[in-house]
């Protein structure tokens, strides 16, 4: 068990680290579509090359920090009861949610992904835009790559959110004050008015 | 086969209330209705294969680009503190005036609308500097929760703000979809139509606020200059307001996309951080795991609803609401009405993201297809939404403020305080829907 908790971990965070190095892209689309627009009202010159290499960053960057996200907490949820649930009740709605709903969709996606992804290696797909950027297929394989990072953090949080769960019910000890003050630290910042 | 989309839709509300993360509670139970409807031979698999198509569409979306580049934006100039300099800036040049302090908040709120969208955001900051500011200088605390839960929803209905993008892009394809409407819409569109109403509601906030010196000048004193602060630093005023003027105008005037507006914006608020001395690589490197986040959470969000309404169209959810709202004894008017007041509903639960991701695309094609203009509805909801978050008791704005503010400011304080600001913007929307002129007339003037 104690194996398998850690293994959970280190794909977890394979997944932070994926969605750290990917966020630069944000400054990298910055920088380039200036460049692109200024060139283009300077010299009228605009590429296509570079707007295509554009969208990827963009789809590269919100896709592969999904589970980045997800372990930061920053997936937006309904907390109007959530923030008020025990500590343990919300590590309940946690494994529920991720083993109920979260990994089948990442399983759905790579289904639903699996042979259009493979079509396009095998055509050896580009871009429709002429002088648009060669392998398509990389690009598409993001929609891959995205569920897989999601598993491995779902497997995660499935972990963290198990023990969580786990903690409070086998042992009233020192953990007990540990959820209260988690509790009252939530009613402080989120109380309904 | 349609109480199967009735059934998902219940089901959805139900597991969202859990307080699981939105996009995956959307798309998971779709799924698991879909399997249902797979099992009970409703739903052929291959159907559920063609997601794919839609999840590479949103990838390639040239208009949502727009989005991490505003949010990079938005998150540049608020790290680098230039908003809280706008803010304290306008502070010192209205807070001798009666009311000015409260004026310098709705003055912000809407500037500050590039830089936000997401709701919350300006609320908080807002909380945050102001709201002790104003009740140290002897505002009532009604009032200066009022005003502040009111301007930080602004942000949502003055161009260029994030969901106006995202709205702008969901009603565009909305009106492709119900192919009534020969002219194509464009989030400029909808950022000039959101225009007006945006600067009427500005002014009748500020007429409330002058109208509130004038009754009961106690409730908001002005302030006697003698803190050293009171030095005005115009660069840090003016500056980032040229910075808004030309992302909008550029859209505005047809010179760039809103991408491309974006883009430079954020070119421009990084020059910025580093003019004030506020840019540093560490501060960087916060701004782009910030922007990452929010974005990756938006367009979570985005394949969530889209992998819920492909099931629900799939199960004639599609049909069944096209026909109800048709079908409406009372026309146009009883649909719009009807849509309006769910969505207001709605508004207490969901967040504006979640509403134009999931609820527009089901509604507007029907709402559309018996004639309403694209833009008026675009902006109809937009108001709608902000009025939503000011409403208590479930109001986001009211639940963001509450958690910045002292303890001593009682919530029943707050409730007072936002009660002015909703009449305002139900006057607004009511407005809105007598003369849908003062949506649809800039856009005319400016496109044609």
């Amino acid at each position: 068990m104690r194996i398998l908790s850690k293994i959970a971990y280190k794909l977890s965070a394979a997944s932070v680290i994926s969605g750290q190095s990917v966020s630069w892209l944000t400054l990298l689309m910055v920088l380039l579509l200036s460049i692109n627009v200024l060139s283009s009202w300077l010299f009228n010159y605009s590429s296509i090359l570079l707007s295509e290499s554009i969208t990827w960053m963009h789809s590269a960057n919100f896709l592969l920090a999904a589970g980045y996200t997800l372990n930061r907490n920053e997936q937006v949820r309904v907390d109007i009861f959530y923030s008020k649930m025990s500590f343990r009740a919300k590590a309940r709605v946690d494994f529920l949610g991720t083993l109920l709903l979260l990994m089948p969709l990442s399983i759905f996606i790579i289904w639903s992904s699996w042979s259009y992804v493979l079509l396009s290696w095998r055509i050896g797909e580009v871009s429709a835009e002429a002088g648009g950027l060669p392998a398509t297929y990389l690009l598409k394989s993001l929609l891959i790559i995205m569920p897989v990072l999601l598993l491995m953090e779902a497997l995660g949080q499935l972990t963290t959110s198990l023990q969580h769960w786990q903690k409070n019910t086998s042992g009233p000890d020192k953990k007990l004050p540990l959820s209260k003050s988690e509790q009252s630290a939530n009613d402080n910042s989120q109380e309904q008015p | 086969m349609e109480w199967l989309a009735i059934a998902m839709f219940v089901c959805v509300c139900l597991v969202l209330l859990s307080g699981y993360p939105v996009a995956f509670s959307l798309a998971g139970t779709a799924l698991l209705f879909a399997a249902l409807g797979v099992a009970l031979d409703i739903i052929h698999p291959v159907l559920l294969k063609t997601s794919f198509s839609r999840l590479f569409g949103i990838m390639q979306n040239q208009t949502l680009l727009a989005v991490p580049l505003f949010i990079f934006m938005g998150v540049m100039l608020e790290k680098a503190k230039i908003a809280e300099r706008l803010l304290s800036g306008m502070a010192s040049l209205f807070s001798n005036k009666p009311g000015g302090l409260a004026i310098s908040v709705v003055l912000v709120g809407a500037l500050l609308a590039a830089s936000t969208g997401i709701v919350g955001a300006t609320v908080v900051t807002m909380g945050l500097i102001s709201l002790p500011v104003m009740l140290r200088s002897g505002y009532s605390p009604a009032l200066s929760t009022g005003v502040i839960c009111a301007s930080g929803t602004l942000g949502q209905i003055i161009p260029p703000s994030i969901v106006l993008v995202l709205l702008g892009d969901v009603i565009a394809s909305a009106n492709r979809d119900a192919g009534i409407n020969a002219d194509p819409v464009s989030v400029g569109d909808l950022f000039a139509g959101a225009m007006l109403p945006g600067v009427m509601l500005v002014v009748f906030y500020l007429i409330y606020i002058l109208l509130i010196t004038r009754l009961k000048p106690e409730q908001a004193p002005a302030i006697k200059q003698t803190q050293t602060e009171s030095k005005l630093d115009w660069a840090s005023l003016l500056l980032p307001l040229l910075l808004i003027v030309l992302v909008l105008g550029s859209i505005l005037a047809g010179v760039a996309t809103p991408s491309e507006a974006a883009a430079l914006g954020a070119l421009g608020a990084i020059l910025l951080a580093i003019y004030s001395k506020e840019f540093n690589l560490k501060r960087l490197s916060s701004v782009v795991h910030s922007t990452t986040k929010t974005s990756s959470m938006v367009f979570m969000i985005l394949i969530g609803a889209s992998i819920f309404s492909l099931v629900f169209r799939a199960f004639g959810g599609d049909e069944m609401i096209r026909t109800g709202l048709s079908n409406l004894p009372g026309g146009v008017f009883a649909a719009m009405l009807v849509v309006m007041l769910s969505m207001f509903l709605l508004g207490f639960i969901l967040d504006f993201i979640e509403i134009v991701f999931v609820i527009v695309p089901l509604t507007a094609p029907a709402l559309l297809a018996m004639g309403v203009d694209p833009i008026w509805l675009g902006v109809m909801i937009a108001v709608n939404l902000q009025t939503s978050f000011l409403t208590p008791p479930f109001g986001f704005a009211l639940f963001y403020l509450r958690g910045v503010a002292p303890r001593d400011v009682s919530t029943t304080a707050i409730y007072r305080g936002v009660l002015p600001f909703i009449a305002i913007q139900l006057l607004m929307l009511a407005l809105l829907a007598v003369w849908p002129q003062l949506v649809t007339w800039l856009p005319n003037v400016i496109y044609g």
